[in-house]
């Protein structure tokens, strides 16, 4: 019904709607209630358990040469994310963290391995023209690392989209 | 998501997987293959190992006769016992592989012109200047020239077998040095082709030369009245010369003929085809045209001898007097008046000073410039700046508890690692301890059980440019000798990292390579491109017993020309100038000269009248690059300009010498390690004459007193060394800038060769030395247009000017001042890895202290290696040594730079003896 005080002005008449049928009253929208229910499937426990084997995976991988692992990673992460329905704010960091520490965790078995890797590390980046710290090759190899990751997920979840981008 | 949005979303995404992958796995432009580059243990990261303590170990390395023990010292010395010397030779390949193999690498790639395969397009210039020059073609012509069953061919095979044996371990292990694992870009197997191409590379280093580019640029602006005036033929003095004289003139001798053969075959080319048509000049023809062999440069002139290849060639003193520029005269002694003016420069074509035929015109300016600009594009230490290295004897009354003694320091680019690799080979036969060069076999300065010596470099012009007469109806023709001539033609493809391969077309006169065709087509006749035989005559030195093997041996050697100082332990000292002296009949050979034929190289001075002495009188010995002999030497050996050390090392040298009885070891040291600055002891005095009286700032007083207790000493925390440093540099610009201003000398085509700066310009120190001292009225005082000047007033204000600088740049009181807070020295890295080098660190010396730092206030060139060996009696033998760097060259090694220190400090290792140390530390056997 019509506001009889705004008759006569600017905006007052909607055209189909002075003369037509009531809308059906909308059901109201459902509260929200904030929970810490697991959605994915499967106990975490054994997800845990398969990131502990990725990270031993690409590691292993790592020293023997095959540095395509963390891309593989990935992409079993997207996969698999269909099937355990995660979200992409888990399943992204989780395969980038297995990439980050599977290369990680190599570097560090070779150091602990007697190897000079620090050094290396410095030379390495002088080399290729940056500052000619340890850490700044460390963190340069860790990237490739999480960038292939991180690309392999995409791609996964590409293939077998699944549970929303949140 | 719709299910054309999937679509979309799969398809991106496997774009970018592949793009990601691919990028990683082969890398795109510059980028290297980012995955395969740097996954963890391999890669990059596979160097690890390699810098990891040896342990002692068994090693199988296929091409051994016998087996071979390594012993290393606690700073990776080795010591290689053998069998036979093939398997010694072998062994030593092993190990400059195995700790050296990416300085051989991108030495051989240097030389071989195939940088840019490794770097990318920033490489390109260096590739095409090398290749134009010609190193590959050289060691392929070489090798080709070398009966296999020879000496030498037998040893570079046996090397290149073991460099190779390390190479095969490195592909089954992955375990390469970091460079070529982060590049991908992963050794070749090793040949003696290569050797034989750092051979040429360190030849270039040490005698490829562009000062006569410089000269043309200097007679085009200054004039040549003024440019001979200050750069002479003879500097002003009496010289050093370890070898005074008597001498004899024995004519010439013909450049050694070599194959014809190589260079056809590597070049894929026809040989040089005759002349395409006869010009009605007489005087060349068919017959005289050279053979293909090798670099033509020079060649024919032992084949073939020049028109007027008899009668003596003048030497300096009999060519400076007939020089038709009176200056030069005064400047190298001698009594002609002075009747040319500066008009002359203003004239096109300049004349060079002695030949009418020598025309400096605008075109040969430009290609000069051009050359001058290619050669500033190479690395740093690729063209020859820097007079090298001290090396003396002593024997008699001059040495206690000993029956001769020698030193020798090398002065190099100083380099993380260092150019030298220190080794002693063991083998029936060969007893030999000392420094080798990694991709090269062979022990270079050391000595045997008999007798050591050391090398300085000669100094002498071996670079002579030559402008070709070409025509624009002739493309790729040139006229020689009375007849059009056709270049010959080699084609290069360059491989280029992360961009199409680039091709060069290299074209070759009689003369050599055709370095530029900016201007003038010019060409380069370089001792460097004549095949030397250089692995030959080192097999030789180390199995001589006596100064005559010694001697025999040397004959042989060609380029670069070294002095060679020897000392035996029958109590005999000497030393030998080896090395092909290239003479012109015609023409100014510090200047380009004309390529019709007439100033053709035509021969060399004989071995036996090449600069030498045995046994001398004074009981000693000392080169220090100085010009070795006295000017009444009968031929010509090069100019004050940049060809000879000054001699204020050589001065030194030998007043230390002189001036002791009974010297040890210790005392060697002590002259090696000298920081005295002698031609600060000339002109200080003479400064401190011209302040006297004058009214002086407080603070300019203050300086002035510095210099009254000066020692002459530049060591690190003296407050008067940096004073008399810049002082000497504002004195040089304020005597010589407006000269330069006026004549619009273009500095910027080639700094090195042309600023004027405190020991860069040899010439212009000398000459300013000489005026200061016995003719401070000299009109050069004067400025072009300017009041009349001596040289006291000048030096007046360029002290004022000099302690201004230094009090805007040191602040505080003179006394605070130090030469340390301004002069350092720098170790780069081969790499070219800032972060891989050593330095810059605050240093004492310059370039003319013993103790030498060349390169100005950031001195990159200097002692490479220090050695003092004393010989007690019959094949007894005690040494010492040290080398900035270390052993490896894999930064985490504990021997990459471990010697630093003891460089530093000016402490010594003790010198394996010959044969080296039975045991070591760590013992590595190499079987079968």
């Amino acid at each position: 019904m019509a506001d009889l005080r705004r008759l006569g002005k600017r905006g007052s008449y909607r055209l189909g709607r002075l003369g037509g049928p009531r809308p059906a009253p909308s059901a109201p929208p459902a509260p929200h209630y904030p929970s810490f229910a697991p959605h994915h499937r499967g106990p975490i426990g054994l997800w845990l358990l398969a990131c502990l084997a990725g990270v031993v995976i690409v590691a292993a991988g790592a020293l023997a040469g095959w540095w395509f692992l963390p891309f593989l990673a990935g992409l079993a992460g997207g996969l698999i994310a269909h099937y355990g329905r995660w979200r992409l704010r888990v399943s992204l960091p989780a395969v980038m963290l297995i990439a980050a520490a599977g290369w990680g965790g190599a570097l560090w078995s070779l150091v602990r391995g007697g190897l000079p890797e620090g050094a290396v590390a410095r030379e390495i980046a002088a080399l290729a023209g940056l500052p000619a710290s340890s850490a700044v090759a460390i963190a340069v190899t860790l990237l490739v690392a999480v960038i292939q990751a991180a690309v392999g997920l995409w791609l996964g979840r590409a293939l077998a989209p699944g549970y929303g981008l949140r | 998501m719709s299910s054309v949005g999937r679509v979309i979303n799969v398809l991106a995404a496997l774009l970018v997987s592949a793009a990601v992958l691919a990028l990683f796995a082969v890398g795109y432009g510059p980028v290297p293959a980012l995955g395969r580059a740097l996954v963890p243990g391999h890669g990059a990261w596979a160097s690890a190992p390699g810098g990891q303590p040896i342990h002692s170990q068994t090693l199988s390395l296929p091409g051994l006769a016998h087996p071979v023990s390594v012993a290393f010292t606690s700073h990776g010395v080795a010591s290689v016992r053998a069998a036979d010397e093939a398997d010694a030779y072998l062994a030593l390949g092993y190990l400059h592989a195995r700790f050296r193999l990416t300085e051989m690498d991108l030495e051989r790639r240097l030389g071989e012109g195939r940088i840019a395969q490794l770097a990318g397009p920033a490489g390109l210039s260096s590739d095409r200047f090398e290749l134009r020059l010609g190193l590959l073609r050289t060691a392929q012509a070489e090798w080709a020239a070398t009966p296999r069953t020879s000496p030498a061919a037998q040893v570079l095979i046996a090397y290149s077998r073991g460099v190779n044996d390390y190479l095969a371990q490195a592909r089954r292990t992955g375990q390469w040095p970091s460079l070529f694992g982060l590049t991908g870009v992963y050794p070749t197997p090793w040949t003696p082709t290569d050797s034989l191409v750092l051979q040429g590379v360190l030849t270039q280093e040490l005698d490829y030369t562009t000062t006569p580019l410089d000269y043309a640029i200097l007679a085009r602006t200054l004039g040549p009245h003024h440019t001979m005036a200050w750069f002479p033929l003879l500097a002003p003095g009496r010289g050093t010369p370890y070898d005074p004289g008597p001498y004899k003139y024995h004519g010439l001798a013909p450049i050694a003929p070599q194959s014809t053969t190589a260079f056809t075959r590597a070049a894929g080319r026809a040989a040089s085809p005759p002349p395409t048509s006869q010009a009605q000049a007489s005087g060349g023809g068919a017959a005289a045209e050279r053979p293909a062999g090798g670099e033509p440069a020079a060649m024919a002139a032992g084949l073939v001898p020049g028109p007027a290849a008899k009668g003596p060639v003048p030497g300096p003193a009999a060519r400076v007097a007939s020089l038709s520029d009176p200056s030069s005269s005064r400047a190298s002694g001698t009594t002609a008046a002075t009747t040319a003016d500066d008009r002359q420069r203003a004239e096109a074509p300049v004349s060079g000073p002695g030949s009418s035929s020598n025309p400096i015109t605008a075109h040969v300016a430009t290609a000069a410039a051009a050359m001058l600009a290619q050669a500033n594009a190479l690395p740093a230490g690729l063209i020859h700046e820097y007079p090298d290295s001290n090396a003396w004897a002593a024997n008699g009354p001059k040495v206690s508890g000993a029956k001769s003694m020698l030193a020798g320091d090398p002065h190099l680019p100083q380099t993380v690692p260092s150019i030298w690799y220190q080794v002693a080979l063991s083998a029936p036969g060969l007893s030999v301890t000392g420094v080798s060069v990694p991709g090269l076999p062979g022990v270079l300065i050391g000595h045997n059980a008999h007798i050591a010596w050391s090398l300085t470099d000669t100094q002498n012009q071996a670079t002579l440019f030559y402008t070709e007469r070409t025509s624009k109806t002739r493309p790729g023709q040139y006229f020689w000798r009375g007849a059009w001539r056709r270049m010959r033609q080699v084609h290069y493809t360059i491989p280029v990292r992360g961009g199409p391969a680039v091709h060069l077309t290299v074209n070759i006169t009689v003369h050599g390579p055709v370095m530029t065709q900016a201007g003038q087509t010019t060409s380069v006749d370089w001792m460097g491109n004549i095949p030397s035989p250089d692995i030959s005559v080192i097999i030789g030195v180390t199995h001589a017993r006596d100064f005559a093997q010694f001697h025999a041996a040397l004959a042989d050697w060609r380029a670069p020309s070294q002095n060679f100082v020897y000392a035996d332990d029958r109590g005999n000292i000497g030393a030998i100038s080896a090395g092909y002296y290239p003479l012109v009949r015609h023409g100014d050979p510090w200047l380009p000269m004309p390529g019709t034929g007439a100033d053709d190289v035509a021969g060399v001075i004989p071995y036996a009248s090449v600069p030498q002495v045995y046994d001398p009188p004074g009981h000693v010995v000392a080169t220090a690059n100085q010009r070795p002999v006295g000017p009444s030497y009968p031929y010509y050996i090069g100019t004050s300009a940049n060809f000879f050390d000054p001699g204020y090392r050589a001065g030194e040298i030998y007043a230390s010498l002189r001036g002791q009885r009974g010297m040890h070891p210790a005392s060697f040291a002590a002259i090696q390690l000298s920081l005295t600055d002698r031609l600060a002891q000339q002109i200080v005095p003479r400064l401190l004459a011209a302040l006297r009286g004058a009214h002086l700032s407080a603070q300019q007083q203050e300086a002035a007193a510095l210099l009254h207790g000066w020692d002459a000493t530049m060591a690190q925390h003296s407050a008067a060394a940096p004073l008399w440093w810049t002082f000497w540099g504002d004195y040089l610009d304020a005597v010589f800038r407006p000269w330069w201003k006026a004549a619009k000398v273009p500095v910027h085509k080639d700094p090195p060769g042309l600023a004027i700066s405190p020991q860069n310009q040899f010439s212009l120190d000398q000459v300013l030395a000489s005026w200061t001292t016995g003719d401070p009225a000299n009109s050069a005082f004067s400025p072009p247009g300017g009041p009349h000047r001596t040289a006291p007033e000048v030096m007046r204000a360029a002290f004022a000017t000099a302690v201004a600088h230094l009090a805007a740049t040191l602040h505080g009181a003179p006394s605070s001042w130090a030469w340390g807070r301004i002069h350092s020295r720098q170790f780069p890295s081969v790499t070219q890895a800032d972060a891989l080098g050593y330095g810059p660190r605050a240093s004492g010396a310059d370039s003319w202290t013993v103790n030498a730092a060349d390169g100005g206030l950031v001195s990159h060139q200097g002692p490479s290696w220090r050695m003092i060996v004393a010989w007690a009696g019959h094949g007894t033998a005690t040494g010492e040594s040290v080398y900035p760097g270390g052993q490896s060259e894999n930064p985490a090694s504990p021997w990459y730079e471990d010697q630093m220190a003891d460089w530093w400090d000016g402490r010594y290792l003790a010198l394996p003896p010959a044969g080296g140390y039975p045991a070591g530390q760590v013992r590595w056997s190499l079987r079968p």
